[in-house]
């Protein structure tokens, strides 16, 4: 798929900006603070109808406005795509699809498929279980917007059980029981897509690992669901999920919290049968979640049958010149990549071939 | 907020204030309304100021289904046409009225006033659950119908509701599936699973 046009309306800093994309590689340039990574939040929302860095769509609207508008065409096999998103301070959204506004926004999801690479990706191995849980779950969002429905109500049930679990008299028993009914169901297939999903990514990381590595390392992708079991058929897990529970019941009345289901999952990442995280060096963390992104990408294009886009946030700049290479060399040109970066000079030179360059600054795009 | 009281003489800022709290009134309605009532006769404003007290005054809760009546018994339960030995329970009376739209339904209802939601205080004391077991233990009670939305928290409701009613008579809950007219390769799998699952059999 390609992304061809980015329009938007009161949007952060842009007041009105169209941009076209027409190369494979589009590098957006400019100082910090000038708009680069409002860009890829803007491609991020029309993928996912999240973004990363806020939960709130006030964070989104211009402080001059109260209505954002976002529109992308996008070219996929079958012909044109235009996909529409309106913002409002208030919180309200209205998603469009070819000029059609669409009562759920399940409908929206998929239309426009990406991989995001930041500087923040970086701590993805180092950094604390809850990362990787919502790298997965922006990954699987992806590859079957479903679970999106799905996550949504888990966590409406475990909001739900917490505030039982608080209740001054405490819970009363029977509503307990039907809670842990829900929470065992819907987060039973919350760990089956999870279990799925890193079953088929596992073996493309390590195939990327070991090649980035040169046949030096290998690279596990583990699957730890907190309720013990992942795999299996969905009765088995139920049946583990609730037994756990009913462990953990008299902890969960004293802490009056959840502290059983997929929202304690973890991911665990292992190099040659040492824990990445605790043991790594950082070098072979880098390389870790360079495979682990190469991975995502193949992944998406295995199940949607089209290429993902890839965003690299200022990113490149924190890579040396040997794992930029390597990363544009295993990307091979297959996808469209936007990249932001303060300075040319921060990558390597073959990162400019067949690159359109442009330049923000305060709010405005302009060619390079 | 500053410009209304300057934009619009005071007790026209007090009416637009009043309408622009009803529920999906938003500014530009509201002032619309406003300017439209002050257009009319002095009777035609009076009947609805006096349609609004009376409605408030008179309407309350049907003593034996808590649906919205002016009787103290309404038509629907002291109806003599209808089943007295069916009760659908519904979370509002709003359910009460889209169902009886439909004229499919002859039997009587009971209106919960809620759904459980412990975030937002609502447990099943906060219902109207013991007046629906007693209705329901009494003798003759053939079926309850769970009629509620398959909301995270309509689905605790209906499976708090079904455990308390099942010791007394047949418990059914209404089926889920895909709307009138709609195609089955673009319900979603949430709808298709409840479709599937609520299937029967052919010509029942």
């Amino acid at each position: 798929m390609f992304l061809r046009t980015l329009h938007l309306q009161q949007f952060r800093n842009y007041a009105q900006q169209t941009v076209d994309f027409c190369a494979p590689k589009t590098i957006l340039l400019g100082e910090n603070a000038q708009g680069k990574t409002n860009i890829l939040e803007a491609v991020e929302l029309m993928a996912t109808l999240g973004s990363h860095r806020t939960t709130r769509d006030r964070e989104l609207v211009n402080t001059a406005a109260t209505l954002a508008h976002v529109e992308a065409q996008v070219q996929r096999e079958n012909g044109p795509l235009e996909l529409g998103l309106v913002l409002r301070s208030n919180g309200r959204r209205t998603v469009s699809l070819n000029r059609e506004v669409l009562r759920r926004h399940l409908d929206f999801l998929g239309s426009l498929n990406l991989v995001q690479f930041s500087s923040l990706d970086l701590e993805l191995v180092r950094g604390g279980p809850e990362r990787r849980r919502s790298w997965l779950d922006r990954l699987l969002t992806q590859l079957e917007p479903l679970y999106a429905h799905i996550l949504g109500e888990y966590s409406r049930v475990l909001r739900q059980r917490n505030a039982l679990l608080r209740s001054p008299n405490g819970p009363d028993p029977l509503q307990l029981a039907i809670w842990n009914e829900q929470l065992a169901a819907l987060g039973t297939r919350v760990i089956r897509r999870r279990q799925r999903a890193l079953d088929r990514l596992a073996p493309l990381a390590n195939t990327w690992h070991q090649q980035l590595s040169f046949g030096q390392e290998s690279l596990r992708v583990v699957y730890a669901p907190n309720t013990g079991l992942g795999l299996g058929e969905a009765a088995e897990i139920e049946a583990a999920f609730q037994s756990r529970l009913q462990e953990r019941s008299s902890a969960e009345l004293y802490q009056g919290t959840t502290l059983v289901g997929p929202h304690r999952d973890e991911v665990e990442l292992i190099l040659n049968q040492t824990s990445a995280r605790q043991y790594g060096s950082q070098g072979q963390q880098r390389t870790a979640v360079i495979a682990i992104k190469l991975a995502e990408l193949q992944l998406i294009a295995q199940v949607v049958g089209e290429t993902p886009l890839l965003l690299l946030d200022d990113v490149l700049a924190e890579l040396d010149v040997r794992r930029q290479q390597q990363l544009l060399e295993s990307l091979g040109g297959s996808y469209q990549t936007l990249i932001t970066s303060t300075h040319l000079g921060a990558f390597a030179q073959e990162w400019l071939t067949c690159a359109q360059v442009l330049i923000v600054k305060a709010g405005q795009i302009v060619p390079g | 907020m500053e410009p209304k009281t300057t934009i619009y003489t005071r007790p026209l800022a007090r009416l637009i204030e009043q309408l622009q709290r009803l529920p999906g009134i938003g500014p530009k309605s509201a002032q619309r309304l406003a300017l439209h009532l002050l257009k009319q006769s002095e009777e035609d404003v009076q009947a609805l100021a006096q349609a609004l007290i009376d409605a408030k005054h008179q309407v309350g809760y049907c003593s034996v289904c808590f649906h919205l009546s002016a009787e103290p018994v309404c038509e629907i339960c002291s109806a003599p046409s209808r089943d007295q030995y069916t009760i659908c329970v519904v979370a509002d009376s709003r359910d009460v009225i889209a169902l009886e739209k439909t004229r499919e339904y002859r039997g009587q209802y009971h209106v919960l006033g809620g759904l459980i939601s412990p975030m937002d205080g609502i447990g099943p004391e906060q219902l109207a659950l013991k007046p629906l077991v007693q209705r329901v233990s009494q003798p003759g009670v053939k079926e309850v119908i769970l009629a509620i939305s398959p909301s995270v928290e309509g689905e605790t409701t209906t499976l708090y509701v079904g455990h308390l009613l099942q010791p007394f008579t047949r418990v059914t809950r209404i089926a889920f599936g895909l709307p009138m007219g709609g195609d089955l390769e673009y319900a979603d799998e949430v709808t298709l699973a409840r479709a599937l699952e609520g299937r029967r059999e052919l010509g029942a």
